[in-house]
């Protein structure tokens, strides 16, 4: 038997406390990674979806303000706009399915396969799309969710523009993260007009797309030009920024869950250091005799640290397993519930692995520091009086 | 009282006036004051005295667990106090083997593995020192117990492996407080006979505070001590008679073997 015998036999000599202390750390642990791949998830989630040569125009006022048809027009007219397609909320609910509702929009059909090439929409489906005033393209993750399939009929409910749209589904957007449905805008506008009531004649979102990354700047300045000083002001972004700034009340709402969590750890350092003071105290007649014999203190102190780092790294190193089998088990199941959304696109990371098993070492240490130096200290003398 | 040497050798022990101070609060406890003695090579002593007469905090500075409030010590040549607190631990795992009442071993270790122990401060292989805990327990009887658990051992044969723990690193001194304190008459007795082969055999300088009366018959000199003083002349001579009165040697007709009674020496001025 070496040193690490001697401590491995001691971190097994109460296997339940060991057992109850290192499940405790290995939860922190799984929790503080489960936490970490979530930024690192979204950002790649952002970098899958959105793109950088694609602007994002909306009124300056808001999302559910609108802009005029007309600005369509003078936006293409613009130098360095490759095309543009103004997009229209739907707010579609698929009443069969209790009224769940999904991202929809009423789409320029025409302006989609130039204005997002990088989607790789399939030709046919962007040819049916043109064909079929009734065509509708949809998200794989929606597809998914309701288990539906090119050529199914589906009726959706506007509760924004009050009609019911028969839908023919003629194309995916194939993007397993994707849940956008894309309806015909000319369709929408007949059916509002059918209930006598004037058409369209507005966008929410225009999406513009720019043939090079360093011509966005230059293109954004000039669509907000355009309605300067008009009852339409526009405040232009990229998609990427766009879609970072809706989610950044997701951010921040991790940050704090990581503080929680960072709390959370710090009342684990206290009660494995609870534990680990419990543990010297009941062991101090064996400590002394450990130092009557001869072991100096900075022996008997690595000793009693390495078995708290020992227990602590164990059980992080657990924790860490767990939240790859977690992360893991999600992505699997994401292809097939689309329910989970974005939480099946994080995964454990090399960064994530590190942090973790640094976490667990932090915690080890901070948890034994203090009863090890406290129990080396100790002159030996007092302790073989106390204790016999 | 003169100084008592082996002509050509140096005493192992010897001490030098040596008190022992302990501050609770305001309070000052005298455990110790003056004591002066030596001890030489090879020799079974035993400290004897009622509680809190100081038996215990002598066996401390001699074996280097405590260090005195003044006075010196000196030990197999070093003197104690001018070494550091890990120079102190470090000469203990080569010098000092220790026994103690309650046997004190670490549960979860085999025997073989409780009597390594001090090895682990060597530079020793894992086999060599396998096989040195292996000869230590050999020599206290307990070949046949190397993987047995402490929990599984009588407390005569922990007390066992506690010796040869003791033994193992060959040290210079054998320390022992209370060896047969907690034992039964019967494994007492072959405590006490072990360490005096080990004495006899080996030429271990054995140190041993003890209560028990059978001590007597196996020792080679006894140091009284009473209110942290160590006794001399007639009161030793009394404190002795009493002890084998306790025996039963005076009573019963039957008195231990006569080993010379421990004398102090006389401190130089």
């Amino acid at each position: 038997m070496g040193y690490t015998g001697f401590v491995i036999a001691n971190l097994l000599r109460n296997p339940l406390r060991s057992a109850l202390t290192g499940s405790a750390i290995a939860l922190a642990v799984l929790l503080v990674c489960l936490l970490l791949t979530m930024p690192a998830g979204l950002d790649a989630l952002l970098t899958s979806v959105a793109s950088d040569t694609r602007v994002g125009v909306i009124n300056k006022s808001g999302l559910v303000f609108w802009m005029p048809y007309s600005l369509m027009r003078k936006i293409r007219a613009l130098d360095d706009v490759a095309d543009a397609v103004g997009m229209v909320w739907f707010g579609g609910a698929f009443e069969e399915q209790g009224k769940v509702t999904f991202p929809s929009f009423a789409v320029e059909v025409e302006h989609i396969p130039s204005t997002y090439p990088d989607y790789k929409l399939a030709p046919e489906a962007v040819a049916a799309f043109a064909r079929y005033r009734d065509g509708v393209i949809v998200g794989r993750q929606t597809m998914r969710k309701y288990g539906w399939k090119v050529g199914d009929r589906v009726t959706l409910r506007s509760n924004v523009w009050n009609v019911n749209l028969d839908l023919r589904i003629v194309g995916e957007i194939p993007r397993d993260s994707s849940p956008i449905v894309w309806i015909n805008r000319e369709y929408l506008d007949e059916a509002i007009k059918a209930q006598g009531r004037p058409g369209l004649g507005i966008v929410m979102i225009i999406w513009v797309r720019v043939p090079s990354p360093d011509r966005v700047n230059s293109v954004m300045l000039r669509i907000d030009e355009l309605t300067r000083n008009t009852d339409y002001e526009t405040t232009s972004q990229t998609e990427k920024t766009f879609f970072s700034n809706f989610l950044g009340s997701l951010q921040g709402f991790l940050q704090i869950l990581l503080m929680v969590t960072a709390l959370v750890s710090l009342c684990i350092v206290f009660i494995a250091a609870n534990t680990a003071s419990m543990a010297v105290r009941e062991r101090a007649g064996e400590i002394g005799v450990l130092r009557a014999i001869g072991f100096r203190r900075r022996v008997i102190f690595s000793m009693l640290l390495a078995e708290t780092v020992v227990l602590s790294w164990s059980a992080g190193a657990v924790g860490v397993g767990l939240a790859w089998v977690v992360t893991t088990s999600l992505k699997r199941l994401g292809g097939s519930i689309a329910a989970l959304g974005p939480l099946g696109g994080f995964s454990v990371t090399p960064g994530v692995i590190i942090q973790g098993l640094v976490l667990s070492l932090a915690i080890g240490i901070f948890a034994g520091f203090a009863p090890a130096y406290g129990a080396a200290r100790r002159p030996v003398a007092d302790t073989l009086r106390e204790v016999f | 009282m003169s100084v008592e040497s082996a002509p050509g050798t140096p005493p192992l022990i010897l001490l030098h006036r040596v008190s022992r101070l302990y501050r609770r609060g305001v309070d000052e406890i005298h455990a110790l004051e003056a004591c002066s003695l030596r001890v030489e090579r090879g020799r079974f002593v035993a400290f004897m005295g009622p509680s809190g007469s100081g038996k215990s905090t002598l066996l401390n500075l001699v074996s280097g667990i405590d260090r005195p409030t003044s006075g010196e010590v000196w030990v197999a040549g070093q003197e104690l106090n001018q070494l550091t607190e890990d120079e102190l631990a470090r000469w203990r795992a080569r010098h000092v083997g220790l026994i103690f009442q309650f046997f004190n071993l670490v549960p979860v270790l085999s025997a073989r593995d409780n009597v390594a122990l001090p090895l682990l401060l060597t530079r020793f292989s894992r086999s060599e020192r396998q096989r040195r805990a292996e000869i230590a327990l050999r020599v206290v009887g307990l070949e046949h117990r190397l993987q047995y658990l402490p929990r599984i051992l009588s407390g005569g044969e922990q007390q066992r492996v506690a010796i040869a723990r003791a033994l193992v690193s060959d040290p210079d001194l054998i320390v022992a407080d209370e060896p047969t304190g907690d034992l039964d008459a019967r494994n007492a007795e072959g405590v006490l006979g072990l360490l005096r082969q080990l004495s006899a055999e080996f030429g271990k300088t054995i140190v041993m505070v003890t209560h028990d009366p059978r001590a007597l018959r196996f020792v080679d000199e006894v140091f009284h001590l009473d209110k942290g003083v160590l006794l001399e002349g007639e009161e030793a001579e009394r404190a002795g008679a009493a002890m084998r009165v306790a025996a039963g040697g005076g009573l019963m007709g039957e008195a231990p073997p006569a080993r010379s009674p421990g004398r102090a020496i006389t401190p130089r001025a």
